[in-house]
């Protein structure tokens, strides 16, 4: 046995520490490299190798051993499984491979003894040999990795004191070198500063991006504003922030005093039945102010309509940040054992510590707090608005989870990362304070956005089928929080983002697109920090191919200008309402405050009338209450109906309002329990927990529609008449059909290729009849193939040539589909959209491959 | 009453249904014949497990209600089922205008496709075959935990109390099998004016409806009535499984033949040998006439054994490894006595049993009791294998508490489920009914015996005290581990046939069919609880098993519903002198009548795995699919099940049609092959994004 001197043990190391670098310096000209197995990064050195070690398989991965080769590097401690395929050599590199830890997501290394255990730190030296050495991450993963006993014991050792040496409990400092060792290497950073981004999501950073979504939501009435450009205005703002028309710029400058670190009533989203929700921070009341004010206040806080306002008051029954960072430590340390000698958590009383916790009361709450939201939004004429103290946490919280239950773009994965651009990366949430990486803020650290992640997982884990993302992907972005490396979560506000990435300074000059200028070689100075959503740099493709359900649901028509889809009873009830009524909502009851703008009651002649408040009270608020009620009488059943029951097409923006009873629900086991040890470790590939029955079995049906599509269409592709006859019934039923099976409606959509289904994002909202539409035809990729309906078109212009070829999805759905019409109406944007496929994006069109062949196997045949 | 939907009700089902046909699960295959049959029985299937309602071949009134639900069908729809039919409240706000939609549509009355004709009495209460309705009162208030009073008509047959709502825009049915009923209580009714008395139904499925009706009136008194029929042992009255007229296709007594099981076995080989020893059940009254044990021992020592065994429950084998011959081998606790006394042939038993697997020289006893209370029973006569006596064995305690205790834990499980959940404590509350927690110590028991066999390739004896409780749990759960054939749909029923009730759980008196006595210490849910560890183990191994968790739930109905003679009677002696295989049905017949709507869409048979279940209680969850589901507020929200019906089927026509195409075109290639090169565009395999 080695001896345990650490002192010793240095020279030693850095022998092979030196030969190793030497060694993969030596090929330099390969963008990445294969050093016996592993795939370096440009840059890394491997420090330390075992061969012939085990890696004990989590229950998602299977259970069980797998063998390979342990590596360490400055940026990871790598494992490369025996026989693994070669890649191809000139591939772009991953930071990390399937079985990887990045060092910043290592919080402790244990090693395991013959009949011991101990933690190892920089300075700890072992006074046996390590069999087991255990990883436990900050993502809450356990990896176990069992070295050999034919491996000397000095190679085991070294191995132990270099990841114990070069992990990096985060400190001040630490995080530096991190991105350094990752992205440092001059190569690295010209790959990065090559990559762009993913033009399938809204970046939420040019004014363009905001009217885009303004477009996509429907919203009227609203402007995008450049007031903030610069970030004069409110620092913690976004650059662009939409207002109400008929708000100007100048009369908006005087509203942003009022409202503490300038944060103004700014909309966020609209309903497609009409109402806007809105985000603000708390008035400022000791700033003196004018009835000018008050008017411009009052217009940007009735938005769009001038009819009913309701403020929900977030900051009484939310947890506090405090709350979120505690119970979260609990349940690390519930979920992983905190003690370093024992590997495994105690069982007994296992619920009653899991309450303890109170984590899943936290989510709870959350999820309460916008479902109460939901309701109200979708009762039609109103504005919602958001107010928190600061609006920078749970305002986000909030507001992204309710536009995740009420509209299915947000379900999707492109759609999810667009929203999280919009209301947590560039609204200002304090992921850099709030994740703490640099340990210099340690009062403000609070997993929030962890929290956010749960409650989406909650909703997921109920209504699996109306998500187009997948665990996998919450899984991955989770796990991507621990990792300091991302731009998207090293910032607290858009300003510091941008003046890290970038120099402000010049690029505010430039107006407008200054986005579309990548990033020039004015800056390399830091390793210019990817954003979270390329994906591509963290997972390989296998495993971003399970991102997504592979058939997602559709898209919902887009909402009518000016309309609301849906004029039910609850909008009716609303509509006698007077204008320019504000109501509080907090802790379940409204009221209509005296002095909801504080300083309003002093000014009680001036914009408000009595008569109008005393009407409201009393009149008024039960019917609000009523729709709140609805909601929390029984979890309500009632959307169940609507949705489920034959009687009315359900209607896709029907919220998703999740069952919060204790049994409904649950720990997140595949994120807090994937580590934890087990006394058992018999393997078996059946125990591990699959992806959901529906994605299973989705996903098996689209491999089948891909063989299918595939396969050569014969001359007159399998009897025409029937599926032609089944299809047409489909489609006059579509509108009921769809809506009486959500989760059948979903199933049925085709999506060749889950992975490279892009088209998820803005470009669904695009074509938006093509979702329920196909929706509706469970066998709808063959059937394409097979329907005369798209053929002549396609075969009427043969030489459409590229664009025609670009976008092959849209045009026959819509040829098919006379609901299209609506849509369609708005062509400018369609082109837009065309364009973009054909500019952009390869991968869309490989998406679409499939079908594009079996169409265009048809005007070849039937020519 | 004459509100109710009538006679359309009932054909009001199918058309209701049929947008939903062509629109979705029969799009592909456009419209089946079969398909609205198909899904109509599906959804019965669901609306029968989760109200325990015997509306096997009915389709009555309840339809156009239930038929909504069942097309909403669900992973687990059974559990929401009986919401829909337990609360008002969803009626209130979802009947209404969807109703007389679904009554004006004629057409296409679901029949069942075994042929029975639903038959409705003059009150619109949907008949099985065989049951007569006894009393209808009217006026009778349902006070509902979920969303108050209910106002309606009861109606008391001899199988079913069925409740249904007067007022039509709120049509709600209450269906309480009454072999469910296990106590009947006067509850007060405050005010109501106190000419009206209340009537509390406490039932072993984990509810207790409770009524409120006027006294007033001169009809018969409602609880009289219903006690004579919820207790018809105690009224000398039949059980109804004796009145139950169904006839099925599939005769499920066939299922299970012990001989044909252990043939299957590879049984008898050399060492152990098929046994009529207790054909007339003289050996030992409460075993099978058929019983497996080693060749080379005489009957003359066998009834020495006998003798030394509780209740004569001598040590028979239930499984055989098919590669190692090791061997499970059940029977009650040796009568040690304080005395220590020992019986030469029990140990050459043993020792026989162990010589017959010649893998191991070690014989590994399971005593699944708490050591103390084995000592305790030591006292008492009775007591377990000392080590010193019994040469090369090892003797393991897995410290499971007795039926009272399970007893206890479960009624503890209601207070927590019924009729409110705690949202704040929900888990310390389950914590606190311990139910879990033994569930884990079962768990585990029945891992240690499978490891044993199958790593330890030690034959293992497995006993409690009388070797029909925890034994049974214990080799079952093994054998489920061990061998994939009981995994399927029908291996299951041969398990459950074989270490149940062959081997004399006592049925009758754990769940106290027919009888008045709730208070029996003899009642005690082991078979709940089994069935609970195979639900366990399905979620952790959801591919591994052939059947879902809706044939769990309606082998759990009708575990009290009396409407199938199955589960009868406390041995097989009790049932061949009742001739329960002549006079009733087995729930075998119903369920294997239509197996597609229990089968699990993923089952692949892993033939050779063992399955070790994780049995950590952070792995264990409580089973609210069945115990929560009266609660309408544990709905769930997507109807999983039906998509994963639906996904199976589109994934069928997919793949024929696939086959076809190949087919075709492998016929066309050479003609078509070079028009098709052009159409294939390069596509890019990686995106530059």
């Amino acid at each position: 046995m080695l001896s345990g001197s650490k002192n010793t043990f240095k020279v030693r190391q850095m022998e092979p520490m030196l030969k190793e670098r030497m060694l993969s310096q030596s090929g330099a000209s390969a963008r990445s490299r294969d050093i016996l197995g592993l795939r370096c990064l440009p840059g890394e050195c491997v420090l330390q190798r075992v061969p012939m070690v085990r890696k004990k398989l989590t229950s998602r991965e299977g259970r069980g051993w797998l063998s390979g080769t342990l590596f360490c590097t400055h940026f990871r401690v790598a494992f490369v499984p025996q026989d693994t395929p070669e890649q191809l050599d000139n591939a772009d590199p991953v930071l990390l491979g399937d079985h990887d830890v990045a060092l910043a997501a290592i919080e402790k290394v244990v090693v395991v003894g013959p009949n011991r255990t101990k933690q190892v730190s920089a300075s700890s030296s072992l006074k046996f040999t390590p069999e087991e050495l255990l990883l436990f991450c900050r993502d809450m993963r356990v990896v176990c990795l069992l070295f050999d006993r034919l491996t000397p014991d000095a190679h085991v050792l070294q191995m132990t004191y270099t990841i114990a040496k070069t992990y990096q409990p985060l400190k001040p400092g630490s995080v530096l070198a991190f991105q350094n060792a990752a992205l440092g290497s001059v190569e690295m950073k010209q790959f990065l500063s090559n990559r762009s981004r993913d033009p399938h999501m809204n970046w939420f950073e040019t004014a363009q991006d905001w009217n885009q979504e303004l477009e996509r939501c429907g919203a009227v009435g609203w402007r995008v504003s450049a007031v903030n450009e610069r970030f004069e205005m409110a620092t913690s703002l976004s650059r662009f922030v939409v207002v109400p028309q008929r708000v100007l710029d100048t009369e908006l400058k005087k509203t942003f005093a009022h409202f503490s670190e300038g944060r103004i009533p700014r909309w966020s989203w609209r309903h497609p039945r009409g109402a806007d929700l809105l985000r603000m921070s708390s008035f400022q009341n000791n700033i003196y102010h004018e009835k000018d004010d008050i008017r411009n206040l009052e217009l940007v806080l009735f938005g769009g309509h001038s009819s009913l306002c309701v403020v929900v008051e977030l900051g009484e029954e939310l947890p506090s940040t405090l709350d979120i960072h505690l119970s979260h430590s609990r349940l690390r340390a519930l979920c992983l054992g905190d003690v370093s000698s024992s590997m495994t958590v105690p069982d007994d009383k296992w619920l009653s510590s899991l309450e303890s916790t109170h984590w899943l009361h936290h989510t709870r709450a959350c999820l309460r707090k916008a479902s109460e939201v939901c309701c109200l939004l979708r009762s039609g004429h109103m504005t919602v608005a958001l107010q928190e103290a600061e609006d920078r946490d749970m305002g986000c919280l909030v507001s992204s989870l309710v536009q995740v239950m009420c509209d299915p773009h947000s379900r999707t994965q492109r759609g999810f990362q667009s929203l999280l651009q919009k209301e947590w990366v560039t609204a200002g949430h304090r992921f850099y304070s709030r994740l703490n990486y640099h340990r210099d803020c340690d009062k403000d650290e609070s997993p929030v956005f962890l929290l956010f992640l749960d409650c989406v997982w909650q909703l997921w884990a109920q209504f699996p089928s109306r998500f187009q993302l997948t665990e996998d992907f919450l899984l991955a972005l989770h796990d991507s929080l621990h990792l300091p490396l991302f731009s998207t979560f090293l910032a607290n506000s858009q300003r510091e983002r941008l003046k890290s990435s970038q120099h402000v300074g010049q690029s505010y000059t430039r107006v407008e697109g200054w986005r579309d200028v990548p990033l020039e070689l004015e800056d390399l100075c830091d390793p210019p920090l990817p954003p979270v959503w390329d994906w591509d740099l963290q997972y390989s493709k296998e495993r971003q191919a399970s991102f997504t359900q592979p058939i997602p649901s559709p898209t919902p028509p887009q909402p009518l200008l000016n309309g609301n889809l849906n004029t039910g009873t609850d909008t009716l009830r609303m509509a006698d309402t007077i204008p320019g009524s504000v109501f509080l909502l907090s802790r379940g009851s409204f009221s209509c405050p005296p002095q909801l703008p504080p300083w309003r009651s002093s000014l009680s002649s001036s914009v408000y009338r009595k008569s109008h408040r005393r009407a409201l009270s009393s009149e008024h608020v039960p019917g609000l209450e009523r729709l709140l009620k609805a909601w929390a009488l029984a979890d309500f059943p009632h959307t169940l109906t609507s949705h489920s029951g034959p009687q009315g097409p359900l209607d896709p923006y029907e919220p998703l309002l999740p069952l919060l009873m204790g049994p409904c629900l649950g720990l997140w086991r595949q994120c807090y329990l994937r580590g934890a040890i087990h006394a058992q470790a018999f393997s078996h590939p059946l125990s591990s927990p699959q992806p959901h029955p529906v994605e299973r079995l989705s996903r098996q049906v689209q491999q089948l529609r891909t063989q299918l599509s595939q396969v050569p269409v014969p001359k007159e592709p399998c009897s025409p008449e029937t599926p032609m006859g089944l299809q047409r019934d489909l489609n006059q039923n579509a509108n009921n059909s769809t809506f009486l099976f959500p989760a059948a409606r979903s199933s049925k959509t085709p999506s060749p290729q889950q992975s490279s289904r892009p088209a998820a994002g803005p470009q669904q909202s695009s074509r938006p009849a093509a979702g329920p539409q196909q929706s509706s035809r469970p066998a709808a990729g063959p059937q394409q193939s097979s329907r005369p309906a798209a053929g002549p078109q396609q075969s009427s212009r043969p030489a459409a040539g590229p664009q025609q070829s670009s976008r092959p999805a849209a045009g026959p759905q819509q040829s098919s589909r006379p609901a299209a019409g609506p849509q369609q109406s708005s062509p400018q944007r369609s082109h837009k959209h065309t364009f973009l496929f054909r500019a952009s994006s390869p991968g869309r069109r490989r998406s679409t491959a499939p079908e594009a062949q079996s169409q265009s196997c048809r005007p070849h045949t039937a020519s | 009453m004459d509100k109710q939907p009538g006679p359309g009700a009932s054909e009001g089902a199918g058309p209701s249904r049929k947008p939903r046909a062509a629109a979705t699960g029969a799009a592909t295959n456009g419209d089946g014949p079969d398909s609205p049959t198909g899904s109509h029985v599906e959804w019965c299937k669901q609306l029968i497990a989760a109200t325990l309602s015997s509306q096997i071949s009915s389709s009555g009134p309840a339809d156009p209600r239930e038929n909504r639900t069942g097309r909403r069908g669900d992973w687990l729809v059974f559990k929401r089922l009986p919401h829909r039919q337990d609360s008002l409240e969803e009626g209130l706000s979802y009947h209404g205008d969807s109703d007389s939609e679904l009554l004006s549509d004629a057409s296409n009355i679901p029949t069942l496709r075994y042929g029975a004709q639903v038959k409705m009495s003059q009150n619109q209460v949907p008949l099985l075959p065989g049951e007569n309705s006894h009393v209808t009162v009217k006026d009778v208030m349902y006070i509902c935990p979920f969303s108050g009073l209910v106002t309606g008509t009861l109606t008391i047959t001899d199988y079913k109390l069925y409740f249904t709502s007067v007022e039509p825009e709120a049509p709600f049915i209450l269906d309480v099998n009454l072999g469910a009923i296990s106590r009947l209580e006067t509850i007060s009714v405050p005010n109501q004016g106190e000419n009206y008395k209340g009537l509390e139904l406490v039932c072993k499925d984990m509810r207790s409806p409770r009524f409120a009706y006027k006294t007033e009136e001169n009809h018969p008194d409602v609880v009289k009535v219903l006690a004579q029929h919820a207790y018809p042992l105690s009224n000398s009255l039949p059980l109804f499984a004796f009145l139950y007229k169904e006839q099925f296709p599939v005769d499920g007594w066939k299922v299970y033949d012990a001989a044909a099981e252990y043939r299957r076995q590879g049984l008898p080989n050399e060492s152990w040998t098929i046994s009529k020893i207790n054909s007339g059940y003289e050996l030992c009254d409460t075993y099978p006439s058929i019983v497996v044990i080693p060749t080379n021992i005489c009957d003359e020592d066998i009834r020495r054994v006998a003798l030394f065994r509780a209740k004569h429950r001598i040590p028979v084998l239930s499984w055989i490894h098919p590669e190692t011959q090791a061997t499970i081998v059940r029977s009650s606790q040796p009568l040690v006595g304080p005395s220590d006394r020992r019986c030469k042939e029990d140990e050459r038993f043993l020792q026989i049993i162990m010589d017959a697997n010649a893998q191991s020289h070690k014989l590994t006893v399971f005593d699944a009791r708490q050591s103390s209370v084995a000592d305790t029973n030591k006292a008492k006569d009775g007591g377990y294998e000392s080590e010193s006596f019994y040469t090369n064995v090892d003797l393991n305690f897995l410290e499971i508490p007795n039926i009272h205790v399970m007893r206890e834990s479960l009624r503890k499980v209601k207070d927590v489920v019924y009729p409110t959940i705690d949202e704040a404590h929900w888990h310390s509350a389950i914590d606190q009914t311990h139910w879990l927690e033994y569930i884990k110590l079962l768990l585990a028991g029945a891992v240690k015996v499978a490891d044993k066999l199958e790593s330890g390739k030690t034959s293992v004896v497995v006993h409690c005290s009388d070797g029909w409780d925890r034994t049974s749990q214990l080799t079952s759960l093994a054998m489920l581990m061990l061998d994939s054939h009981y995994r399927t749909i029908q291996g299951f029923q041969v398990l459950v046939e074989k270490e149940w009730i062959s081997f004399g759980h006592k049925f009758s008196s754990r769940v106290g069919h027919g009888e008045d006595n709730h208070s029996s210490s003899e009642r005690s849910p082991l078979f709940v609880q089994f069935v609970d560890c195979v639900w366990q183990m399905t979620r952790q191994f959801p591919s591994a098993f052939e059947f879902n968790e809706l044939f769990l739930i309606t082998v759990l109905d009708h575990l009290y519903s009396c409407l199938f003679g199955t589960f009868l009677y406390n041995s097989e002696q009790e049932r061949t002198a009742q001739e329960v295989q002549s006079k009733t049905i087995s729930l075998w017949s119903y369920i294997n009548s239509q197996p597609e709507d229990f089968s699990n869409p993923f089952f692949v048979d892993y033939e050779h795995h063992v399955l070790y279940p994780l049995v950590s209680s952070r792995h264990l969850e409580l089973w609210t699919g069945y115990y929560a589901r009266w609660n309408p507020r544990m709905r769930p929200q997507v109807p999983v099940h039906q998509t994963l019906k639906e996904l199976l089927f589109v994934r069928a026509e997919l793949q024929r049609r696939l086959d076809e195409l190949q087919k075709e075109a492998a016929a066309q290639s050479v003609s078509s092959s070079s028009e098709h090169s052009p159409s294939h565009p390069g596509t890019p395999l990686h995106s530059a994004v």
